[in-house]
């Protein structure tokens, strides 16, 4: 035996607990997650991770509609006012103790104190239009909110990721002074360690007690811990990621759409992908001199060949979408189909109606590699250049990009919007007083009216018309024009049985096993 | 020697002040809010600036470096505003990490570099030289993340020797911890070879051109004898020099290997606090590296009399 056998022997030996442990499954995160409290200090993998351990009164199903969780029936009086939430019955906390509506309350009056710093507060309080005026517990598997105006986005709003799902956590999760410890929830999961900068270590909850269901429903249905732990390991860098699923060190990691074709020859791989809520889209400052004429909006989302920018950005996993309801979406209808064509003509017409002269639009985009913002303002660039239209790209850092969004300082932005299932909460993010909310993107008033409405009206067909009403609307007054929604593709290895990306674009390790 | 090390430390302290100052204006010039980035695309000004006043990132300029300084003065570095962990522990267990990567990197490479200069300048032109240098300019060339996904490539995945992600502490798992370590460390030793190497053949060149070197071989000395006893003592100045900077670099971040070997070291805590404008880590981090910078260029320099008895610490 030479001298490289014996020393590749003895490496693969010393080697083979760190490469071989097949009873964690191993997931990359692209950062480390902000904290374990649900619903404060958070971000999107912080949400992924929190919402293994923690379980709110409702969850969003496999399609984003929204289905009781903790409870197991839902009652909702006439007026539209009153919540009757009757919970499920025996579920317990990772402690053992049982969840009761005491637990419920103390919950909510936690997460309304200003001192939590719940993220969604202001969506209850009444400062963002929906107020719960009161809340009770009168007996120990009820529990009763109250509105002071019916809401349709009520449940919805409970359900949101970036909500924590309003999580109901034991008391003993924060410190005698008010502080917070760990989350001791009622999810599938349990808090195993937190290295920062390095791992979460999620343990399997033996005394799990799942939703009903025959199979895994979105965040409800069937969430049983099929393996004793998941880790969450924290990999800035994407060819490390690759090298990670390439090697089997890694089970399950986000992928950019660029490598698709490449991950898709290995052997050991299986690649997933399924259609996000998250948008990605080209916003227009409608109060710059020269962009807040409509002409001059329309003569730009008529410059774009739109198929050819999402199949470019998004290595032809994409589907054009110029709705701001999802694909997948019940309320994603006909007129949510109607779109923007390319018709070079009309763009010069509208040019020269305009009165355009060659002014320069700068094109403010971002490189990070988890959104389409640079790609898609390059060939947008090159198109408007050969439609006549004189434009620069402006590539800033995402913090930078961010303030500028924020404070709409800019002409037209290459964006993308954090995924909402609800539509009326989907136009919420882009419309509104300028005045008030420079960063919004449409100051329409017809179009806060409407939206307004659907935030009350509950029938989903009367819904239905007013979303549509809101997306023809959109179509003509170009505040932006949106390009497709986010295909969320994951390399998974062939050794788990189980996995599947979804519309909330977050990894779910429940009902996920090894083969064999 | 405890008087010229106080004076050292005393004259550091202007700049380590000038640091600071400078660290806390510039990181406010570049835009970008860290309440903003923890509420995200959705942030409403209500709840922006419930965020800002609590992170107290709504007093005035002079404020906020007055309330930083005057607790800087006091040891404590303030809270990040991301973790909020307190940021002086934090940056220790950080520090920790890399160092323990790059001492040991830089104690291999000067080991292996120093010998091979020497040699390289004995044997100035022929073969020998001409593969070391050339080798050392290869190495020097090629950037250490591309050398990083090198050798992940190749110990990783082809041959399945060392683990590709993941960090295991040493003092958790001595063998696993040391498996983990394995690429960075080569990472960097075979970066600095090429460094320490041309300073050190360098500087050797210099010093067997002078007369007391003739002289040294006319006595009738072995070259082994005038190698070691009288060029290398004279020329190790400057690569000693080199391989202070070279160590207050590194130990001011190896962002680049860190984030390709997934490890949790002061460099990444840094590039990540700057993404996340999260003031105070950076602001702590930056003053940490300048600190760590003065502190090893003063022992480099408290060092010097062992290798050359004409530098007295007077």
């Amino acid at each position: 035996m030479n001298l490289k056998s014996s020393l590749a022997i003895a490496l693969t030996l010393v080697a083979a607990p760190v490469l071989a442990q097949q009873s964690t499954i191993n997931v990359a995160l692209n950062a480390d997650i902000r904290s374990t409290n649900p619903g404060v200090n958070r971000d999107d993998n912080t949400d992924a991770v929190v919402l293994h351990m923690v379980e709110g009164l409702v969850g969003y199903r496999e399609n984003g509609a929204v289905a009781p969780l903790l409870a197991e029936s839902i009652a909702v009086s006439p007026d539209g006012l009153t919540y009757t939430f009757t919970l499920r019955k025996g579920v317990k906390f990772h402690n053992g103790a049982v969840m009761t509506s005491a637990d419920v309350l103390w919950n909510w009056n936690r997460y309304m104190d200003a001192k939590t710093d719940w993220r969604c507060r202001a969506e209850f309080d009444g400062r963002t239009g929906m107020k719960v005026t009161s809340v009770d517990a009168p007996d120990p598997s009820t529990f009763v909110m109250k509105l002071e105006k019916p809401s349709a986005m009520f449940l919805d709003t409970m359900a949101r990721t970036d909500c924590a799902m309003v999580a109901i956590i034991h008391k003993d999760s924060v410190k005698a002074d008010g502080s917070w410890d760990r989350p001791i929830g009622t999810g599938p999961f349990t808090l195993g360690e937190w290295r920062r900068g390095e791992f979460v270590s999620l343990k399997r909850f033996d005394g799990y007690v799942s939703p009903p269901g025959e199979q895994r429903d979105g965040y409800v249905g069937r969430k049983r811990a099929l393996v004793p732990e998941v880790k969450f390991l924290s990999i800035a860098d994407g060819a490390t990621i690759k090298a990670g699923l390439m090697s089997g060190a890694l089970h399950v990691a986000d992928i950019p759409d660029s490598d698709v074709p490449e991950m898709k020859k290995i052997p050991n791989l299986e690649v997933m992908s399924a259609p996000s809520a998250t948008k990605h889209a080209f916003l227009f400052q409608t109060r710059d001199a020269l962009l807040g004429d409509v002409r001059m909006r329309q003569a730009i989302a008529a410059a774009l060949d739109l198929d050819q920018i999402v199949a470019h950005t998004s290595n032809e996993l994409g589907k054009t979408n110029n709705s701001a309801i999802y694909v997948s979406s019940p309320y994603y209808s006909d007129v949510q189909r109607q779109r923007y064509s390319q018709d070079l003509a009309k763009v010069k017409k509208l040019l020269a109606e305009a009165g355009y002269k060659g002014q320069p639009i700068k094109l403010v985009a971002n490189k990070r590699s988890t959104v389409p913002s640079f790609p898609a303002a390059v060939v947008a660039q090159a198109m408007l250049q050969a439609a006549g239209i004189n434009s620069e790209i402006e590539v800033l850092e995402w913090a930078t990009q961010l303030d500028r969004y924020a404070k709409g300082n800019f002409q037209m932005m290459s964006f993308s919007y954090s995924a909402r299932i609800d539509p009326a909460q989907s136009y919420n993010q882009f419309s509104g007083p300028k005045d008030a909310f420079p960063s919004k993107a449409w100051d329409s008033r017809r179009a806060d009216e409407l939206i307004e409405k659907a935030t009350l009206v509950g029938d989903p067909a009367e819904r239905q018309k007013l979303f549509d009403e809101l997306h023809k609307l959109m179509l003509a007054e170009a505040p932006l024009i949106f390009l497709y929604n986010q295909v969320d593709t994951a390399g998974v290895s062939r050794k788990l049985r189980g996995f599947a990306p979804w519309v909330a674009g977050k990894p779910r390790l429940w009902e996920v096993s090894f083969a064999n | 020697m405890l008087r010229f090390a106080l004076t050292r430390i005393l004259m550091a302290l202007p700049t380590l002040f000038i640091v600071a100052v400078s660290v806390f204006v510039l990181i406010r010039l570049i835009p970008g809010d860290p309440a903003q980035l923890m509420l995200g695309d959705l942030a409403d000004p209500a709840s922006l600036a419930d965020l800002r006043a609590r992170l107290g990132l709504d007093r005035s300029l002079p404020m906020q470096f007055a309330i930083w300084f005057g607790n800087l003065l006091q040891g404590d570095l303030g809270q990040s505003i991301n973790s909020q962990q307190a940021v002086l522990p934090l940056i220790a267990q950080r520090f920790f990490i890399s160092a323990q990567v790059v001492l040991v990197a830089v104690l291999f490479a000067c080991l292996v570099a120093v010998p091979a200069g020497v040699i390289a300048a004995w044997r100035q032109n022929s073969s020998l030289d001409l593969t070391l240098v050339g080798l050392a300019t290869l190495l020097l060339s090629i950037p250490t993340f591309w050398l990083g996904l090198l050798l992940l490539l190749f110990f990783g995945l082809k041959l399945e020797w060392l683990p590709v992600v993941g960090y295991v502490s040493i003092g958790e798992d001595t063998t696993r911890g040391i498996l983990y370590l394995v690429m960075p460390i080569l990472t960097l030793f075979l970066h600095e070879i090429g460094v320490i190497l041309r300073m050190a053949r360098a500087s050797t060149l210099e010093v067997l051109r002078l007369d007391y070197i003739t002289h040294a071989r006319a006595k009738g000395l072995s070259e082994g004898a005038v190698l070691w006893r009288h060029a290398f003592k004279n020329a190790f100045g400057p690569t000693w020099t080199l391989i202070g900077l070279v160590l207050g670099n590194l130990l001011g971040g190896i962002a680049v290997v860190e984030t390709v070997f997934t490890i949790p070291g002061l460099g990444r805590l840094l590039v990540d606090s700057i993404f996340a404008r999260d003031y105070p880590v950076i602001q702590g981090c930056l003053l940490f590296v300048a600190f760590t910078y003065v502190l090893v260029n003063l022992v480099i320099d408290l060092c010097y009399p062992i290798f050359d008895p004409r530098v007295t610490a007077e």
